[in-house]
C-alpha cells in the first residue's frame, strides 16, 4: 500500500513537471523546456535569407556575413548547410570550434572566392581542431580562472571517433568546379542531375545575386552529409551550445549604403545532450526538421518548431521615405527525393492569408489559400524570399487612408503537406487543409531609407511553434495564438 | 526481486519515463524564456535624445507600440532616468489593432506627445468598419479590464507637456537633478554628464486606465496594471548627424510576458515564478510577483569589434535592475549609479581570455548605472588580448552582487550573489557601427532564462549556458 501511494506520488510530481497537470503557471522555469524560440544557446541556427553579389568588386558587393560562437568550453562542430530559395541543400562545410571560440563567415569569401574563412591556411587554423588552445588568462596566472580555460580539441566526449580526422582539414577551398556550381545553383537555380532522367533540373529562382538560406547544426564529426542525407541524424548533437547574428552589409552607394544586423535564429534541442543518434522521447509535437526525417524516429532531431504566423510592421514612404522588406523563410512542401527531384513544388508555397492594417486600423485583406497546391502562376513565394511591404501581389493593397505606415498580418502556412508529421493529430484545422499540420516560418523586418538608414529585426510571432496556425480572418479574430496550445 | 526493490524499480522507471521527455510545456505564455511574442510590459532599454540641436541633425529613439488585439488597450509609458527615477508617466490609447509610434525628441524637445496624432492616442479615435469580421476592431469602451475611470482619462490624450514640468524633465534627465516641493532638499536622481542629452530608460505596460500613476506608487501594481500578453513593440536609434553617426540601429523591444496572464487589474494571482520584474517595486504588496512579468536574465555574451577592415566599432547598450529600494524623501538614487558588476571576461578570436577591467596601481570593480551605453574599449571592461585580434565576444555577469531589497520565493543567494535573496536583472543590446555608414543593432544572447540563477564567478566555474 505504501508503495503504491508512493508510485502515485511519483507519478503526480512527474505528471505535474511535464505540465499536463500544472494548476499554476508557469509549467516549467527550466532552461531549455519550452516552445519558445529566445535568444539562448541553442542546437541549431537558421539564417533566414542571404544574398550575395559575388561578381562586382568587395568594395561595391552586397554579401551576407553571420558569425558563430561556442559558448562552452568543450570544442564543438558547427556544420553549416547552404540551400537554395527552394530548398535544396547544395553545400556543406564544418566550423571546428574551439572552446569559447567565435568564428566569422563572409558569404562574399564563399561565393567569390570559393574558401571559408580565408586568412587561414587550411588545416592550421580557427575551423580545423589543430588550432592551439591557449592558457587562460592571459592577463592573470593560467589556471587563475579555471572558468575562461577552453577544453583540449578532442575533449568533447560526443564527438564520433573520425571527427579528429575530419575535421583536421578545415577550413578549405571549394575548389573550382564546385565554386563554379555553386554559383550557377544560386544565380540560375539549374544543377546538372547525372543520375536522373533529366540531366539538368531546376532547384531555385534564377536571380542576379546568388540567394538562399542557412542552417548551422551542432555536429559530432566534419563529413559533409546533408539534412537530406541517410546519416546526417546520425551525426547530429542535441547540445544547446551555439549563438550567433548575420550581418547584410550592402556598401554600393547607388542601391544601399548600409547594413542590417540580427541574431539568427536560435533553435534548441528539447530535451537536450545525448550522444549523436541517440534517440530520446519529446513532448515536441513536431520538429524543425520533421520533413527530412522521414526514415527514422520523426522528431529524432529534437529541435524546437517555428512558428507559422507573423505581425511585421512597415513603413513606405513618408519624411525619411522609409522602404520596408520582408525576409522571409518558410518549411518546404516536397518530402526530399533523389530522382525526380521534386524542388518545383517548393517554389510557389501558398500563403494561408495576408491582412493589411494601416495607422487608422484600417484593414485590407487578401486570401491567397488554395484548395490544392498553388498552380504554377498562383502568387506564392519560394522558401527564401525578400519581399517589400509595397508589394501588392503577395500582399494587400494599401488603404485608401493615404497612411504609409502600419503593420501586416502574415498567416504564412502553406496549408499543410502530407509530408509533415506530427505527434498530435489536432493541427489540422483552420488553414491547415493538408498533412498533419501546418508549415513553419521566420520573418525579419528590414527597413531602410536615404542611403544611409537601416534596421533589421525579427518580427514578432503571434505565437509559439507548437501552436497551430490561425484560422482565416473571416472566420476567427485576429490576434496572439490561443493559450494553452492544444 | 524482493518487495522493496521491485517497488524502486518502479518507481525508478515511473519517474525515468516521465521525466526524460522535455518540453515540460508546449503552451504559450508558460515558461521564464524572454521571446518575441505578444506581451504585458515591453522595455526600451536604453534611450538617447539630443533635444537641443535642430532635428536634422539631432540624434533621437523612435519607439513603436502595436495592439494585437481587436479589444483596445491602454500601453503607460514611464519614462526613467539613467538611476531608475521614473520621472514622466504617460499613456498611449490604442484602438483594437491599432499602432503608434513615439519619437522622444519630441517629448523632450518639444513637449508633445505623438504630435499630429490627434486624437490618435486618445479613446475618441474613429473604430474603422473593416470589411472583414476577424481584422475588425471592437469599439473603445470594450474592454472589460478597463476601470471606470478609463473613458474619462483617456479622453485628453496625447497631451502636450507644460513648461514647467517640460523644463523638470530636461534637467532629471541631462543633469540628474529635479526639485521635490515636498522633499526637504533637491536630490539627484541621474547622471550629471549627459550634455545636451536625455538618457534613460522606458517601460511601457499595459493597464486599465490613463492615470499618471507610476511603478512607484502602490496603487499601480494594486489597481491599475493589466496581465493580458497583447503589445508589440520595437525602436529605432536615429542619428542623422554625418559628423557623428549618419546611421541607424532598430531592434525589438525587449517582451517581458505576464505569466499566467488575464484578470481584472488587482487581480492576485498565484505564479510559479520565482520573482517578477517589478519586484523592487512592490514591497508594500501582500504577494511580492503581484505583477506577474517574467523576470530578466543576469549574464550575457556579447560579441565586439573593434577596428579591421572597415573600422568597425562597439557599444553595448546595459539594462540594469536598480539596486535601491524606492523611497520618497531623501531619493535614494544614489545607489543606483555605480552599482557593481560581478564578472567580465574578454575573449578574442583564439580564445585568449582576459579578466576584469585593466589595473594600474589599483584594480577596481566594473561599475555601471542603470542604464548606460558603453564602448567596449573603455575601462570597465577588460584589455584586449596580446594577440592583435579586434574582435571577439564578452562574457557579462551583470549580477549587482543582489539587494536586500529584492524578493524571491527561492533562495538565490549563492555564486555571483551574495546580498539578499537573489541576483539582479539586467539586458544587453549589442550596438556595431562604422563609416558613417553601417550600423546594426541586437539583442545579445543571455546564458540563460531569468529564473535561472547567475552564475558564479569565473574564478569558480566554467563559463557557460545556463543549466
Amino acid at each position: 500500500m505504501r508503495c503504491f501511494a508512493l508510485i502515485l506520488a511519483a507519478l503526480l510530481a512527474t505528471t505535474a513537471a511535464a505540465g499536463t497537470f500544472t494548476a499554476v503557471k508557469p509549467a516549467t522555469t527550466d532552461n531549455d523546456d519550452s516552445c519558445d524560440i529566445s535568444l539562448f544557446p541553442a542546437a541549431t541556427l537558421l539564417l533566414p535569407h542571404f544574398e550575395v553579389d559575388f561578381r562586382s568588386p568587395a568594395t561595391t558587393a552586397r554579401t551576407t556575413l553571420f558569425t558563430v560562437q561556442n559558448t562552452t568550453a568543450m570544442p564543438q562542430i558547427a556544420r553549416v548547410t547552404l540551400w537554395t530559395d527552394w530548398s535544396y541543400p547544395m553545400l556543406t562545410f564544418n566550423i571546428f570550434l574551439t572552446g569559447y571560440d567565435v568564428q566569422g563567415i563572409n558569404m562574399y569569401d564563399v561565393f567569390a572566392r570559393g574558401v571559408i574563412a580565408p586568412g587561414v591556411a587550411p588545416g592550421t587554423g580557427g575551423t580545423s581542431n589543430k588550432t592551439t588552445v591557449p592558457d587562460n588568462p592571459q592577463n592573470a596566472l593560467p589556471g587563475s580562472h579555471p572558468g575562461t580555460q577552453p577544453a583540449p580539441n578532442n575533449a568533447n566526449p560526443h564527438f564520433l571517433p573520425d571527427a579528429a580526422v575530419t575535421c583536421s582539414s578545415n577550413p578549405g577551398s571549394l575548389g573550382a568546379a564546385l565554386t563554379a556550381d555553386l554559383q550557377t545553383v544560386f544565380t540560375t537555380g539549374r544543377i546538372s542531375a547525372p543520375g536522373c532522367a533529366a540531366a539538368v533540373t531546376d532547384v531555385g529562382y534564377p536571380h542576379a545575386n546568388a540567394v538562399g538560406y542557412a542552417t548551422i547544426d551542432v555536429m559530432a564529426n566534419c563529413d559533409s552529409e546533408t539534412p537530406i542525407g541517410s546519416h546526417y541524424f546520425a551525426e547530429m548533437l542535441y547540445d544547446n551550445v551555439l549563438t550567433g547574428d548575420s550581418q547584410d552589409v550592402n556598401p554600393n552607394p547607388s542601391t544601399g549604403n548600409y547594413a542590417g544586423g540580427n541574431p539568427l535564429v536560435h533553435i534548441r534541442a528539447v530535451p537536450e545532450g545525448g550522444a549523436a543518434g541517440q534517440s530520446f522521447p519529446t513532448t515536441l509535437p513536431f520538429t524543425f526538421y520533421d520533413l527530412y526525417t522521414a526514415g527514422t524516429t520523426r522528431t529524432a532531431d529534437r529541435r524546437q518548431p517555428l512558428p507559422s504566423t507573423f505581425m511585421p510592421r512597415f513603413i513606405n514612404g513618408g519624411t525619411n521615405a522609409f522602404n520596408t522588406n520582408f525576409k522571409i523563410w518558410r518549411e518546404a512542401f516536397a518530402a526530399p527525393a533523389a530522382c525526380p527531384m521534386p524542388y518545383r513544388s517548393n517554389s510557389n508555397l501558398e500563403i494561408a492569408e495576408a491582412v493589411r492594417f494601416d495607422e487608422h486600423e484600417n484593414a485590407t485583406v487578401v486570401s491567397l489559400s488554395c484548395s490544392t497546391l498553388c498552380p504554377p502562376g498562383r502568387p506564392g513565394t519560394g522558401t527564401a524570399v525578400a519581399v517589400s511591404a509595397a508589394n501588392t501581389t503577395l500582399w494587400p493593397p494599401m488603404s485608401a487612408s493615404g497612411d504609409v505606415a502600419g503593420w501586416l498580418f502574415l498567416n504564412l502556412n502553406n496549408g499543410g503537406s502530407s509530408a509533415y508529421s506530427s505527434a498530435r493529430g489536432n493541427y489540422r484545422f483552420g488553414t491547415t487543409t493538408r498533412g498533419a499540420r501546418q508549415s513553419q516560418a521566420w520573418v525579419v523586418t528590414s527597413m531602410f531609407a536615404e542611403g544611409r538608414y537601416a534596421v533589421e529585426m525579427d518580427a514578432l510571432a503571434a505565437g509559439n511553434g507548437c501552436s497551430p496556425a490561425p484560422d482565416l480572418s473571416a472566420k476567427a479574430p485576429i490576434g496572439p495564438a490561443a493559450n494553452p496550445t492544444p | 526481486m524482493s518487495q522493496p526493490m521491485r517497488c524502486f524499480a518502479v518507481l525508478l522507471f515511473v519517474s525515468a519515463s516521465a521525466l526524460g521527455a522535455g518540453p515540460a510545456t508546449t503552451a504559450n505564455d508558460d515558461s521564464c524564456d524572454i521571446s518575441l511574442l505578444p506581451s504585458a510590459t515591453l522595455l526600451l532599454p536604453y534611450f538617447d535624445v539630443d533635444f537641443q540641436s535642430p532635428s536634422t541633425t539631432a540624434h533621437t529613439t523612435l519607439f513603436t507600440v502595436q495592439n494585437t488585439t481587436p479589444q483596445p488597450q491602454i500601453a503607460r509609458v514611464t519614462l526613467w532616468t539613467d538611476w531608475a527615477y521614473p520621472m514622466l508617466t504617460f499613456n498611449i490609447f490604442l484602438t483594437g489593432y491599432d499602432v503608434q509610434s513615439i519619437n522622444l525628441g519630441d517629448v523632450f524637445a518639444r513637449g508633445v506627445i505623438a504630435p499630429g496624432a490627434s486624437p490618435g492616442t486618445s479613446n475618441r479615435t474613429a473604430v474603422p468598419r473593416n470589411q472583414v469580421s476577424g481584422s475588425q476592431p471592437f469599439q473603445n469602451d470594450q474592454n472589460p479590464h478597463f476601470l471606470a475611470d478609463a473613458a474619462t482619462t483617456c479622453a485628453s490624450n496625447p497631451g502636450a507637456i507644460d513648461a514647467a514640468l517640460l523644463a523638470e524633465l530636461r534637467s532629471a534627465f541631462t543633469t540628474g537633478t529635479i526639485s521635490r516641493p515636498d522633499c526637504a532638499i533637491m536630490k539627484n536622481v541621474g547622471s550629471n554628464n549627459h550634455g545636451q542629452d536625455a538618457v534613460g530608460y522606458a517601460t511601457i505596460d499595459v493597464v486599465a486606465n490613463c492615470n499618471a500613476t507610476s511603478p512607484l506608487s502602490p496603487l499601480y501594481f494594486n489597481g491599475e496594471i493589466l496581465f493580458d500578453n497583447v503589445l508589440l513593440g520595437d525602436y529605432q536609434h536615429l542619428n542623422p548627424n554625418p559628423a557623428t553617426g549618419n546611421y541607424a540601429g532598430g531592434n525589438p523591444l525587449v517582451h517581458i510576458r505576464a505569466v499566467p496572464e488575464g484578470g481584472a487589474a488587482g487581480t492576485v494571482m498565484a505564479t510559479e515564478l520565482p520573482y517578477t520584474f517589478y519586484d523592487l517595486y512592490t514591497p508594500g504588496a501582500a504577494v511580492r510577483t503581484q505583477d506577474r512579468r517574467q523576470p530578466l536574465p543576469s549574464a550575457f555574451l556579447a560579441r565586439f569589434i573593434e577596428g579591421g577592415l572597415n573600422s568597425f566599432n562597439t557599444t553595448l547598450q546595459i539594462w540594469r535592475e536598480a539596486f535601491a529600494a524606492p523611497t520618497a524623501c531623501p531619493i535614494g538614487y544614489e545607489s543606483n549609479d555605480r552599482m557593481a558588476i560581478a564578472d567580465i571576461v574578454r575573449f578574442d578570436e583564439h580564445e585568449n581570455a582576459t579578466y576584469g577591467p585593466p589595473c594600474n596601481l589599483v584594480c577596481f570593480t566594473p561599475v555601471a548605472p542603470a542604464t548606460s551605453s558603453q564602448g567596449t574599449t573603455t575601462s570597465n571592461f577588460p584589455r584586449p588580448s596580446i594577440s592583435g585580434d579586434v574582435a571577439g565576444w564578452l562574457f557579462l555577469n551583470l549580477n549587482n552582487g543582489g539587494s536586500e531589497a529584492y524578493s524571491s520565493a527561492r533562495n538565490y543567494g549563492s555564486g555571483s550573489t551574495t546580498r539578499g535573496r537573489r541576483q539582479s536583472q539586467a539586458w544587453v543590446v549589442t550596438s556595431m557601427f562604422a563609416e558613417g555608414r553601417f550600423g546594426v543593432e541586437m539583442d545579445a544572447p543571455a546564458v540563460g532564462n531569468g529564473c535561472s540563477p547567475a552564475p558564479d564567478f569565473s574564478f569558480r566555474a566554467a563559463i557557460g549556458p545556463a543549466p
